[in-house]
């Protein structure tokens, strides 16, 4: 990361000896810049055309917005499928966007509707995304209990396939992603009530399917 | 953006209960939902009766098993996104929003630039003013020969007076609508609307963060 400007930093300016690890966009940095800007920045940019702007939010979003939709679809090939789309319908509804909610929140909707969508078209049989791997050896571990944590997360995969989509959205939402009710009411199209119905009804079910591994 | 894990729960108090679908009652006569909310999603206002009552206790223990599934499911390794973002950048370039075209100043009259890329110009070239970055730039043609007014809205950072830093931007932008573009500028409109976080743009070029925002 150098500094291309030939602007020496203002005096008093927190010139840091190493630069940041670059988490935020996983990339280096790009041509003009523009890696490190907020959301709402970028979000304003790439409204206007800016596909350079709009390049760093698909950096920056890619990884959670992946895992939400597989946590939804559960298979990988249908969840980057999903998450193209969802790209491809923002870039084009962005000029259109109010920010009425965060840039991440709103593509958060995006990715579980046009999941929704997917599952209430075509229930399909389980995915074989959701039969434990083999894992790493963790030397934390013995070999026995990480058989025995894949194979209770495995059964945790399948008991939340057979939960409805409307549940298994409520649910992944807040206990994978950490969403408030609030949000998710607005991301999926509902009320906080509902969502709280939802929550407790997948909640119930999930508990129910684990009760072998108390 | 929604907290990394869902240990951040929700920071207002919960409604007063509604009875849910399914629900059941436990023998003290509260609402199983009830214990499992005020135990999992951090209600504030949890009471005393349910870290004391055996029945709301032995219901959220019920969650353990589930608690510690959705926790390995929650960390497991999944496929980084690097080429599906590179993907989607790809196919998003290939639907670039050119915008409208506008005269440059030239005598001839007839070389026009889209929208779009003067105004990516001008952006980096307020970009390079530090603790300012531009946000919105639009362009109209003002129908008066080839002159072209400029719309553009500023984060800047307050740790500096505002006009001194604004008057900083209008130069860098102005100079860059000469002399890359070729622009004739009837004027310039500076709108700021964003605070930003000096210690994110301290600096015109690539910066340099401190820790988490």
């Amino acid at each position: 990361m150098r500094d291309r400007t030939g602007h020496p930093p203002p005096p008093g300016a927190d010139h840091l000896q190493h630069p940041a690890p670059p988490s935020l966009a996983e990339v280096p940095v790009s041509r003009n810049n523009v890696a490190e800007l907020p959301d709402r920045l970028l979000a304003v940019r790439a409204a206007e055309g800016d596909d350079d702007a709009f390049a760093v939010l698909v950096r920056r979003h890619t990884s959670r917005l992946l895992a939400l939709a597989h946590h939804l679809l559960g298979s990988q090939a249908d969840a980057e499928d999903a998450v193209q789309e969802a790209f491809l319908a923002a870039w084009r509804q962005l000029p259109e966007f109010r920010h009425d909610a965060s840039f991440g929140t709103w593509m958060y909707r995006i990715v579980t509707n046009r999941c929704l969508n997917i599952l209430r078209r075509a229930p399909r049989a389980l995915p074989l995304d959701t039969v434990p791997e083999p894992t790493a050896h963790d030397p934390g571990s013995s070999p026995p209990c990480v058989a025995e944590t894949d194979a209770a997360t495995a059964a945790l995969a399948q008991a939340l396939h057979k939960l409805s989509p409307e549940q298994r959205a409520c649910w992944v939402l807040r206990e994978l992603h950490g969403l408030h009710y609030e949000e998710i009411a607005h991301v999926t199209g509902t009320s906080e009530q509902t969502v709280r119905g939802r929550l407790f009804r997948a909640r119930h079910a999930l508990q129910e399917a684990m009760r072998p591994w108390r | 953006m929604p907290a990394e894990g869902a240990e951040a729960a929700g920071r207002q108090p919960l409604p007063e209960a509604e009875p849910l679908a399914g629900d059941e009652l436990l023998p003290c006569g509260r609402p199983l939902s009830r214990a499992w909310e005020e135990a999992r999603d951090g209600k504030a206002t949890a009471d005393s009766h349910t870290t004391r009552c055996p029945y709301c206790r032995q219901a959220v223990d019920g969650l353990a098993a589930l608690d510690e599934a959705s926790r390995a499911l929650r960390d497991k390794e999944r496929p980084p996104g690097h080429s599906l973002a590179e993907r989607v950048i790809n196919a998003v370039r290939a639907e670039v929003r050119l915008g409208a075209l506008l005269p440059l100043d030239d005598s001839a009259h007839d070389v026009r630039i889209a929208e779009s890329a003067a105004a990516r110009v001008l952006r980096r070239a307020a970009d390079t003013v530090p603790g300012a970055r531009a946000a919105s730039c639009r362009l109209t043609a003002t129908g008066n020969g080839t002159a072209v007014h400029i719309t553009m809205t500023l984060a800047a950072a307050l740790d500096q007076p505002l006009p001194d830093r604004a008057a900083r931007v209008r130069r860098a932008v102005l100079q860059a609508a000469d002399h890359e573009l070729g622009l004739a500028v009837s004027d310039l409109d500076l709108k700021i609307d964003t605070v930003l976080d000096p210690a994110v743009v301290s600096s015109g070029g690539p910066t340099k963060r401190s820790g988490q925002r």
